[in-house]
């Protein structure tokens, strides 16, 4: 080994590496600031009393004491395993046919099952009410059974959940080495073996981990409980009924840390599930091709159309809905539940507070999150500033809406905090909103970085350019695809969220997804109905826009042929 | 070129680095003089991109210096150093047109757009690529992405040419022109350049001294003649070329002993009788033709098994008595033809004196 006692050397940061950590430590301060420091009250607020003194479990003793609240524990538990249960064989199936058939108009059956990413989850439980509750076109189907409860719930989650599943499972189906299935074929396997020696454990961890997220989904969202969850409590209801009905912080705190118990095994599963997942295709594998078999394909094609019409039928039946003068009683057509100013003071302001909300959101958002990206990604050194912003933007992956917006309240009403004043503010929804959905957006950016030539930044450097300059003339541009990903993914999220805005709003800043809320709440199911397609016609406007966007980039930037 | 006198260009001291538990690069020192064309060859994992990197103020030294220039660079980020650089990747913006990714580098220091235009086509017609200035990096052949990016590399004029496996991209007819392209580019220009390369014949080809690296340290510094005919080390030997290894013991001055047999060696490399060793000789240095019996050094052999190779074929020998040694040596088309040698003929070789190489046996 050495002998010599060559002089140490501490490498002299560049000008660029100065700004790159600066900048490192601005963002974890921001991060810290919109996602760790909220939670952090949250969670010491669930050990307090209401005159702020810390009385240890005592708040979750008296959770577990209280029939009343327990129970719904046991609901939501409830709930979110039955859906589970059928929503993963569904989706499979569904993705099944997607990936390894050779069914025709596979894009449509694809965009089929998207649609209701498109809306708000209160969507299919309005629909459910148009068709099974107590006007329901179809309410003898449920012979007499009212569709209020768990029944209603899980009906509603199936559809809300479906999409979420669905592209999970193609993403792990797709992931398949056709020479596995061509050994296995010339060993003489048959079809059945095939798919439980190959087919599934190629897929094993994206059921699992399609399982978790969504388990996840159905306990902590919001809207659908409250549409038709009539009397049977869940975790979700429960928080909201305890902060904005009783004024219990304390116990809506405990709720809250209970609600984030699901949602972070969840991560953890689904984060151990990503390193295993890793190895599962080498880069010589042949991407797998499916061969026509008759009647294989057409029993999937049968399937499919039953889904996606299904799903298709719900959402229409809203739309429907809300053009018909009196249901079920007139069912002519009319304009008049679109004239919001009846059912709510904003009127279409709501729906204007939406916009400015999810383009500030998508803008300010896009922003934010691919230059922390590229910060965390790209920098130099300083691998503890690198390590903490990117674990603090994975952490809102792990924390339900509902929480995340309990915990602002906490925070930004904190006596003393200067950041007080944005209270009632859009600005704070927006925040809300981009801290709610950082982490998808955050490894998106990620994932387009990391296919950049590693070494532009080592030429800039040697051709003396600064780093900045590097950063708008060659990262963004090459990126763009990705950052318009990100951008409508907030833009269509902000759009459609409800759970963490719902503690935040003030009534000048209510958007109309929320509305939808209010609406439903006061009995004006119409109203509600009308919000909630032009949300959807809104968001589907903008992707179709993002497709047509990315087609025209492809076309008109000629470096991007190949 | 006889560029080593005077005060080296690049002066290297104690190089160590450390990645964590591995040490990558343990005490290297090395010099490098102006207008010289250096080539770094090893085996992957034998630190040579890392020393490159650490020249290049990339991923900086864990201790020891670095002097560019008379200048103190040791610490220095790559952006305070004087260097252009070429990667594997070459690295181009896909995004910006050849003409574009050239001034990269002019633009951003203020100069007008005219002197930057004329720049960028002098740049290109010395590459070789008059024509390819509105075109974008995927319009172009792998060769000639390689050519853009080292007029890139050389457009801000740099006192040093770092080259990170240039060649290695690209298919092996190609290789071979480019290799020819950048050795006269490279001599033109005068410009100190230090290459990178797992491939031992282009080193050969393009350099003018050679430093063999393994195991983070170097093993030898040369010209090409002096790595080929006289390998420091049995690793050099093996690395550069092909290499016949005997396991053998000095038994006495000048003599080796080879199995049961007894050869005269010129360099005995220090070695004192008793120890064990190893004999080297290329295959196209076993002597195969007008060896007399009883001449020095000889040995009958048979002819194991023939690899035809174009202009000349390998074959694997064996001596006739079974006593050992086995050889591989390179016989000509015409020797082949003339004594109408294959497999399982007996003829006459003989091991010069003069291109026996020993060293000591390391276990």
């Amino acid at each position: 080994m050495t002998t010599t006692t060559a002089p140490l050397i501490r490498p002299k940061a560049s000008r660029d590496d100065l700004i790159m950590r600066a900048c490192l430590a601005l963002f974890a301060l921001w991060l810290l600031v919109v996602v760790a420091l909220p939670l952090w009250t949250l969670l010491s607020k669930s050990f307090q009393d209401q005159s702020g003194a810390f009385i240890g479990l005592s708040n979750y003793l008296r959770y577990v004491e209280t029939p009343a609240l327990f129970q719904s524990f046991w609901n939501s538990l409830f709930v979110a395993a039955v859906t589970t249960a059928i929503v993963v064989p569904l989706a499979f199936v569904y993705a099944y046919a997607l990936t390894r058939s050779c069914m025709r108009l596979k894009p449509v059956f694809q965009g089929l099952a998207l649609i209701p990413i498109l809306a708000p989850s209160l969507l299919p439980a309005i629909s459910l009410i148009y068709l099974f509750g107590n006007q329901g076109l179809l309410k003898g189907w449920l012979f007499g059974q009212p569709v209020y409860g768990a029944v209603g719930i899980i009906t509603a989650q199936v559809f809300y959940c479906f999409p979420h599943a669905m592209m999970i499972l193609v993403t792990a189906l797709s992931m398949a080495d056709q020479r596995l299935y061509e050994s296995a074929d010339a060993l003489g396997a048959s079809r059945l073996r095939v798919f439980l020696t190959v087919t599934l454990p190629g897929v094993k961890y994206g059921l699992i981990s399609t399982a978790f997220v969504i388990f996840t989904l159905v306990i902590t969202d919001f809207g659908i409980a409250k549409v038709v969850g009539g009397r049977f409590n869940v975790l979700a209801t429960d928080i909201y009924k305890q902060v904005i009905g009783q004024q219990n912080f304390e116990m809506g705190a405990v709720v809250g840390v209970i609600l984030l118990v699901p949602a972070l095994l969840s991560f953890a599963v689904d984060r151990m599930v990503a390193r295993r997942q890793v190895a599962q295709l080498s880069a010589r594998a042949v991407p797998f091709e499916p061969k026509p078999h008759k009647t294989r394909d057409l029993a999937l094609t049968a399937f499919c159309l039953v889904i996606g019409l299904t799903i298709l039928g719900v959402f229409a039946v809203s739309v429907w809905a809300s053009f018909i003068t009196f249901w079920p009683y007139n069912l002519t057509l009319t304009l008049k539940n679109y004239a919001f100013g009846d059912f709510d003071p904003l009127g279409w302001g709501v729906y204007l507070n939406s916009l400015i909300m999810a383009s500030a959101t998508a803008v300010f958002g896009t922003a934010i999150v691919f230059t922390g990206a590229y910060l965390v990604e790209k920098s130099k050194g300083f691998g503890f500033g690198r390590g903490a912003v990117h674990l603090l933007a994975m952490i809102p992956l792990a924390v339900p809406g509902l929480v995340l917006g309990l915990s602002y309240i906490f925070f930004f009403n904190m006596r003393g905090n200067p950041l007080g004043v944005l209270y009632g503010t859009m600005a704070l929804l927006v925040i809300n909103t981009i801290a709610h959905f950082y982490t998808v957006s955050h490894l998106t950016a990620l994932t387009a970085l990391k296919q950049l030539d590693a070494e532009f930044e080592a030429v800039s450097a040697s051709l003396k350019v600064p780093v900045w300059r590097t950063f708008f003339r060659i990262t963004v541009p090459i990126c763009l695809p990705a950052i318009l990903d990100v951008a409508i993914y907030l833009f269509v999220n902000a759009m459609t969220t409800v759970s963490a805005v719902i503690f935040l709003y003030s009534s000048e800043t209510k958007p109309a997804a929320l509305a939808i809320v209010n609406m439903d709440e006061s009995g004006f199911t119409a109203g509600a109905a009308g919000m909630a397609t032009v949300i959807v016609a809104t968001s589907a406007t903008v992707k179709l826009a993002q497709l047509g966007l990315s087609r025209l980039l492809s076309r008109t930037q000629a470096w991007r042929k190949r | 070129m006889d560029g080593t006198a005077g005060a080296p260009y690049l002066g290297i001291r104690h190089l160590t680095k450390r990645f964590g538990q591995f040490t990558a690069l343990d005490d290297v020192s090395l010099d490098v003089y102006a207008r010289e064309f250096v080539v770094f060859l090893g085996p992957s994992g034998c630190g040579k991109t890392t020393l490159l990197r650490a020249i290049a103020g990339l991923d900086i030294q864990t201790a020891g210096t670095i002097h560019q220039g008379g200048r103190d660079v040791s610490a220095l980020p790559p952006a305070e150093r004087d260097f252009g650089i070429v990667f594997q990747s070459y690295a181009l913006f896909p995004n910006l047109t050849v003409d574009a990714n050239v001034g990269y580098g002019l633009v951003s220091r203020g100069k007008p757009k005219a002197e930057v235009r004329a720049r960028v086509a002098e740049l290109l017609a010395l590459v070789g690529l008059p024509d390819a200035g509105p075109k974008y990096p995927a319009q172009l052949s792998g060769g000639q992405q390689q050519r853009v990016a080292l007029a890139r590399a050389l457009a801000i004029s740099p006192g040093l040419l770092l080259l990170d496996e240039p060649l290695s991209a690209l298919d092996a007819r190609v290789r071979q022109h480019l290799r020819q392209e950048l050795r006269d580019l490279q001599r033109k220009l005068g410009i100190t350049t230090i290459m990178v390369t797992h491939d031992q014949e282009e080193a050969l080809a393009l350099a003018d001294r050679i430093v063999v690296m393994n195991h983070g340290v170097i093993d030898q510094v040369g010209t090409p003649t002096e790595i080929y005919r006289t390998p420091a080390s049995p690793f050099v030997a093996d690395f550069v070329g092909t290499m016949n290894f005997l396991d053998a013991s000095v038994s006495g001055p000048g003599i080796v002993a080879v199995g049961g047999r007894r050869f005269r060696v010129d360099e005995l490399n220090g070695l004192t009788p008793g120890t064990a060793a190893l004999v080297c000789i290329r295959p196209e240095d076993v002597k195969t033709r007008n060896v007399e019996p009883g001449a020095e050094n000889a040995l009958e052999v048979e002819v194991r098994s023939l690899e035809f190779l174009g202009s000349f074929a390998r074959a694997r020998l064996a001596a006739s008595d079974g006593a050992g040694p086995d050889l591989v040596a390179d016989l000509s088309i015409n020797l082949l033809r003339d004594l109408k040698v294959e497999a399982g003929t007996c003829f006459l070789v003989s091991l010069p004196a003069d291109r026996l190489r020993i060293y000591p046996k390391t276990p």
